[in-house]
């Protein structure tokens, strides 16, 4: 089974529940959505699936292998990048080394070698760095290059927060809310290189608020409320059934 | 300028020393380890160097690797409680590590000679070897901060959570900095014992931890040559400010809360940042004029 599956996740806090036997999965080439309103528990599901919380109960399996119980580095090095909710980028280093930082789980020199500054580090370094400006450059941000992230707009940021998490190389990629507090045009433009993404075989599960941006880029939704997941299936299926209205859409 | 060396060599030489101990602290907070530990390792160093000296006859380079060596596993064994722990709680434990050196080196007579200390230790370090050691140290800190060592270092001091999500094991890289701080805190002990003729505990207590601490504050946390100039500022100026000689300890306060207020980034790092944003700024207009 390949892609991402949870069964009967939960996670309790003390007495309260925050996700209750929740399932489902995200498949590659295909983005899949996640809604609910506030205090529903997308971010604790974001947390569960990344590692740094760890269901009570149920399994998560990545591409068949069991990843509940995985330390949240080796997580990642498995092949699951993330974006945060509020914006987390490196501030004081330059774009082009916050991106470089993306590139940890590839890096192949030792200790050893690093400490020593051998030449085949050294050039591992640079050619990092040379990967990191081909990325710059398709999400049109080289000019940005050697600013400091912290100094770069909102949408720039979130731009590098996306070029971190695919220098990775993912296989599945968690997306909290990316186009929070983005006009909409642009939120389409990121709209546009998340379907690229998935186009060409990654994973995406998308968690946002914004109804319109998930309708118009979503084959798969998922609507959790209170912890539970009240509806699935087809977008404009989901969002016709009267309990999501009632949950999330209002009257 | 060399008879100015010469007349001043003591001094030159304790700013190298310096050096080696500020960089002990240096890379310790450069990768988000809130050590204080500094002062312990180079007490360990101090000792093993001595005792190696005195008691076996070792050579100058044996010593010193030897100091290395044990400040390099007291951080490996520190390393392995601490690195789970996290901020203030880092500090404090590693400060309880201090105190427990210092204690070992006061209560362990038969060792270390107590409070009275360890006499008659041979001066087998010269200006040479502190020069050598030094540009051993430099060209492995500034091979660390342009490899994967420094990026996952930088990485995890700024966003711990970040740094977890890219797949960065923050034990295995804080616990590498524990081990890296002892072996320089052991080395830069090695060297106070080969220049000082004797060791008291006393030397490694509480103003050593401060003096290490103050270096990289006032000269720089990120530029790797920002501890160095901490280390030669505040090394030097009771030479430079001789009437004030007797105030010392106060006018160190003064400049390091006066650092804090004005220049947070130590000088080293402000010089850098102000000197960025102008090539940023001027390379802006340039852009501006040709569109």
């Amino acid at each position: 089974m390949s892609g991402l599956t949870l069964r009967n996740v939960s996670r309790q806090f003390d007495g309260l529940l925050a996700v209750g036997d929740v399932s489902f999965s995200v498949l590659p080439g295909r983005i899949t959505g996640l809604i609910g309103p506030n205090g529903a528990g997308k971010t604790t599901v974001v947390n569960l699936i990344s590692g740094l919380l760890r269901p009570t109960q149920g399994t998560i399996h990545l591409d068949g292998e069991d990843i509940s119980t995985i330390e949240p580095a080796a997580v990642a090095r498995r092949g699951i990048a993330r974006t945060f909710q509020t914006i987390r980028l490196l501030k004081e280093t330059s774009v082009l080394d916050n991106v470089v930082a993306g590139f940890h789980c590839h890096e192949r020199s030792s200790w050893l070698a690093s400490l020593l500054g051998t030449p085949a580090a050294r050039k591992e370094t640079a050619d990092l760095r040379a990967r990191a400006a081909e990325l710059l450059r398709q999400f049109n941000m080289l000019q940005y290059a050697g600013q400091a992230a912290g100094n770069l707009s909102y949408g720039h940021q979130r731009r590098v927060e996306m070029m971190r998490a695919l220098a990775t190389e993912p296989r599945l990629l968690l997306l909290d809310e990316p186009v929070a507090g983005m006009n909409d045009r642009e939120a389409d433009a990121l709209g546009e290189i998340f379907s690229v993404l998935a186009t060409n075989g990654l994973a995406v599960l998308l968690i946002e608020h914004n109804i319109r941006f998930i309708m118009s880029l979503c084959q798969e939704l998922h609507v959790l409320d209170a912890g539970r997941l009240i509806a699935s299936g087809e977008p404009h299926a989901v969002r016709a059934q009267a309990a999501v209205v009632a949950a999330y859409l209002g009257a | 300028m060399s008879g100015f060396i010469l007349g001043h060599l003591s001094v030159f030489e304790l700013v190298l020393v310096n050096g080696v101990l500020a960089y002990s602290q240096y890379i310790a907070l450069r990768a988000g380890v809130f050590s204080m530990a500094t002062a312990g390792f180079a007490a360990l160093g101090a000792y093993t160097a001595a005792l190696f000296a005195v008691r076996l006859g070792f050579p100058v380079w044996a010593g010193l690797f030897a100091a290395a060596l044990i400040g390099a596993v007291a951080g490996l064994v520190l390393a392995l409680p601490l690195a789970r722990l996290r901020g203030v709680f880092q500090a404090i434990a590693t400060l309880a590590f201090v105190q427990i050196v210092m204690s070992v080196g006061l209560y362990w007579e038969s060792l270390t000679g107590g409070a009275l200390g360890l006499n008659g230790i041979p001066k087998l370090v010269h200006p040479g070897h502190l020069l050598v050691v030094l540009a051993i140290v430099l060209y492995v800190l500034r091979a660390v901060s342009r490899t994967g060592i420094g990026r996952a270092f930088d990485t995890i001091r700024q966003d711990e959570t970040v740094a977890v999500s890219l797949g960065i094991s923050v034990v295995k890289y804080q616990s590498l900095a524990f081990v890296l701080s002892g072996a320089l805190g052991g080395l830069g002990g090695g060297l106070i014992a080969y220049r000082n003729y004797s060791l008291v505990p006393e030397d490694f207590g509480f103003p050593l931890l401060i003096a290490a601490l103050s270096f990289v504050v006032l000269g720089g946390r990120n530029a790797v040559a920002g501890p160095l100039v901490g280390a030669l500022i505040l090394t030097l100026l009771p030479e430079v400010a001789r009437p004030l000689a007797d105030y010392r300890l106060a006018v160190n306060g003064v400049l390091i809360v006066l650092a804090i207020i004005y220049w947070p980034y130590g000088v080293v790092d402000t010089v850098i940042l102000h000197w960025r944003q102008r090539k940023a700024a001027r390379a802006q207009a340039v852009a501006e004029v040709v569109p």
